[in-house]
């Protein structure tokens, strides 16, 4: 890194490739739980739980993703912890949907560990980048 | 102790666990005890069946096929091997699809759910959901809206085709039958050609009597049949009285219409029961049309009757025999069987001429019929005829005191078991007539006799225990449509050797008689046609100049 600039542009990298593949990794996710709801019995008391997850999930990402971009090109480290804070809440989510759904299929389980890696990377590198912010 | 009990109270109230293991589901295992023909799953199935097998008739048992793994069970045929051997083999398949299930979290995903079983706490609710007439909204083709069907055409009344119903001046030809509960509903329509007898239950009161419609013989007689150009109307032909008792007498042939009325706190020409007989031509028109009347008295404490409605369609200028399947038997109808006429000569002898065929169900094909005393001797000549395809087994029981005596016991139980008269052919297909000799199968007639102990004397008494009667039949025609054909009927009868009884000593024997019917079809074969062949024909002088 540059000494006069603490920014880290992976991060900003992965925070905007994160961005593209959460909206195509919600459609695909809506899009199946409608599947299942028509293929397989798929009782309401099952189905809100289910949805309720991904639309929180969704609800979440979006001041994540804004806390992330803004932290890291402001280099303050508070929008960033908040900004890991809430992508802790929203890996507990993934793995929810990737373990305990009523039903997990093959493509869930894809599509949930793509996101997962993603995350975690995110995490590593918001880690790196508060430390470079705050030393 | 209690707490034994509750859990073993809790364990009766659980329904038995469905099995899903592959190894153990055979689909093709229907018979009981006997081996399958094809059914390479079968566990009653011995090698020595399985190398008569041809080919599998279920190559693969395996589970829900949208898992993403999935074990399966595949059964096969070596034919290689001498002799030909079942394989069988376990395996993990799996489903390259990208949407197969991978896991679930919801238990009955993949399952039928089991049903609640009742219990004290759930029952008002069970009760509640399925308790009623009806689960669910009655749909609306239940309400039979008459008025709707009340205006017929009568170009198409000319000429009635099966099942359709028989149409009337106002409405059709009511059969009263009971519809999803005992009671009578007055909307079933009486089908042309379909002999029904029905029984249901009707609510009367003694001060209503000469008001409520469906008592009165008027209700049944009074509207004509349409039938092509003129209207047929309903006869009466006998009316049969019964008193209260229960005892029957017929009136005398007069037309007079009796209608109810109320007699010393009775109320007396109550129809108890309906007979309809229609006759009609060869082309579908109904000609002739008679009711038979049962009428009773109801007294003041009875709340509702029993009535009984039937209805038979005969063609003119026959008479009806019934038939038990054309030509292939129906499974539920009875064996027709038949005797070879006295004074006539072996089979062999090819003037042989009809067999007696009587439709008096006595002289068919029947077994004993168990009575609720379940005394051998006391209910002698209760039978039950045999009805294709159905599995029976029946018996009594013989209480036996020193004083019986062997041979007169021995010939008595012969009676039980085989009935007074047991007939010799039975009819190979469901309308076999009385003249094709070759159309009658001849009963074979085998006695076994179970020694006890190895080495008594001869001259020991012999007494029938069991008559088992195996029917061996064949699918028979086309493949498309096979038809039931009795090839072989053999009669087994198992005797025993009864010691002698100390006086005053008693011992209960049980007697057994049993029909089972089992299938020998051959697999089917398939014919194709013949290639065409080409026919060229020279003309005669072809090789003209040298021939």
């Amino acid at each position: 890194n540059n000494s006069y600039q603490l920014s880290s542009l992976p991060l900003h990298i992965l925070l905007y490739v994160n961005g593209v593949y959460y909206i195509f990794y919600f459609l695909a996710t809506l899009a199946m739980i409608i599947y299942k709801s028509q293929v397989f019995s798929y009782p309401d008391e099952f189905l809100v739980p289910d949805l309720a997850v991904l639309f929180l999930m969704a609800v979440l990402e979006v001041p994540r993703l804004y806390l992330g971009f803004k932290g890291n090109l402001t280099e303050a480290e508070a929008p960033l912890g908040l900004s890991l804070g809430l992508t802790v809440g929203s890996v507990l989510l993934c793995v929810y949907l990737l373990l305990w759904q009523s039903y997990v299929l093959w493509a869930d389980v894809l599509l949930n560990a793509v996101l997962l890696a993603s995350y975690g990377l995110e995490s590593g590198l918001k880690v790196t980048a508060i430390a470079a912010f705050v030393s | 102790p209690a707490d034994t009990r509750d859990a073993a109270q809790a364990q009766v109230r659980s329904a038995p666990a469905p099995v899903t293991d592959v190894a153990r589901l055979c689909v093709c295992d229907l018979l009981v005890a006997q081996c399958d023909t094809n059914c390479c799953c079968d566990p009653d199935c011995s090698a020595e069946d399985f190398s008569l097998f041809t080919t599998c008739s279920i190559p693969v048992v395996m589970g829900d096929s949208q898992l993403c793994s999935q074990k399966a069970a595949v059964y096969s045929l070596d034919v290689e091997a001498n002799p030909p051997e079942r394989i069988f083999k376990l395996i993990d398949r799996v489903n390259p699809s990208i949407f197969c299930i991978h896991s679930t979290n919801y238990e009955q995903a993949l399952y039928l759910k089991s049903p609640e079983i009742p219990t004290a706490e759930n029952f008002d609710e069970l009760l509640d959901k399925f308790g009623g007439a009806t689960f669910s909204a009655e749909p609306d083709s239940w309400n039979l809206d008459t008025d709707a069907q009340n205006s017929p055409e009568t170009n198409e009344t000319s000429r009635y085709e099966y099942g359709v119903p028989v149409q009337t001046e106002d409405a059709f030809l009511r059969l009263p039958s009971p519809v999803v509960s005992s009671w009578c509903s007055d909307a079933n329509p009486a089908g042309f050609l379909v002999n029904q007898a029905t029984k249901c239950i009707r609510s009367v009161s003694v001060e209503k009597c000469d008001s409520i419609q469906a008592l009165s013989m008027l209700f049944y007689i009074n509207s004509s049949i349409l039938a092509s150009v003129f209207q047929v109307n309903i006869t009466v032909q006998s009316i049969v009285v019964q008193s209260v008792n229960g005892m029957r007498t017929l009136l005398s042939p007069s037309e007079v219409l009796r209608l109810p009325k109320v007699l010393d706190e009775l109320c007396i020409n109550a129809v108890l029961g309906v007979n309809y007989h229609i006759t009609h031509t060869d082309t579908g028109e109904i000609i002739e049309a008679a009711a038979a009347f049962v009428l009773g008295a109801i007294s003041r404490e009875v709340l509702s009757i029993e009535q009984s409605f039937e209805i038979s369609f005969t063609q003119e200028n026959t008479q009806p025999v019934p038939l038990s399947g054309n030509p292939g038997y129906v499974v539920g109808l009875p064996v027709r069987a038949g005797f070879q006429p006295q004074g006539y000569p072996s089979p062999a002898a090819f003037l042989f001429a009809s067999l007696a065929l009587s439709s008096n169900k006595h002289s068919q094909l029947t077994i004993l019929h168990s009575t609720s005393t379940q005394d051998c001797l006391a209910a002698q000549g209760a039978r039950t005829p045999v009805l294709f395809g159905y599995n029976m087994i029946s018996g009594c029981k013989l209480r036996i005191t020193a004083a019986m005596k062997c041979q007169p016991l021995a010939q008595t139980l012969l009676d039980v078991l085989k009935g007074q008269s047991f007939p010799e052919y039975v009819a190979s297909f469901g309308n076999s007539q009385a003249q094709d000799v070759l159309d009658w199968v001849p009963i074979t007639q085998l006695h076994i006799s179970e020694q006890m102990i190895p080495h008594t004397l001869q001259s020991s008494c012999q007494i029938p225990v069991s008559l088992g009667i195996e029917v061996k039949w064949t699918k028979y025609g086309s493949l498309v449509n096979p038809q039931a054909r009795i090839v072989n009927v053999t009669a087994t009868i198992t005797s025993t050797t009864l010691k002698q009884l100390p006086s005053g000593r008693e011992r209960i024997i049980p007697i057994t008689s049993s029909v089972v019917f089992t299938d020998i079809s051959s697999p089917a074969e398939p014919s194709y046609k013949a290639w065409p062949t080409i026919n060229i024909k020279l003309p005669f002088d072809f090789f003209y100049p040298f021939v």
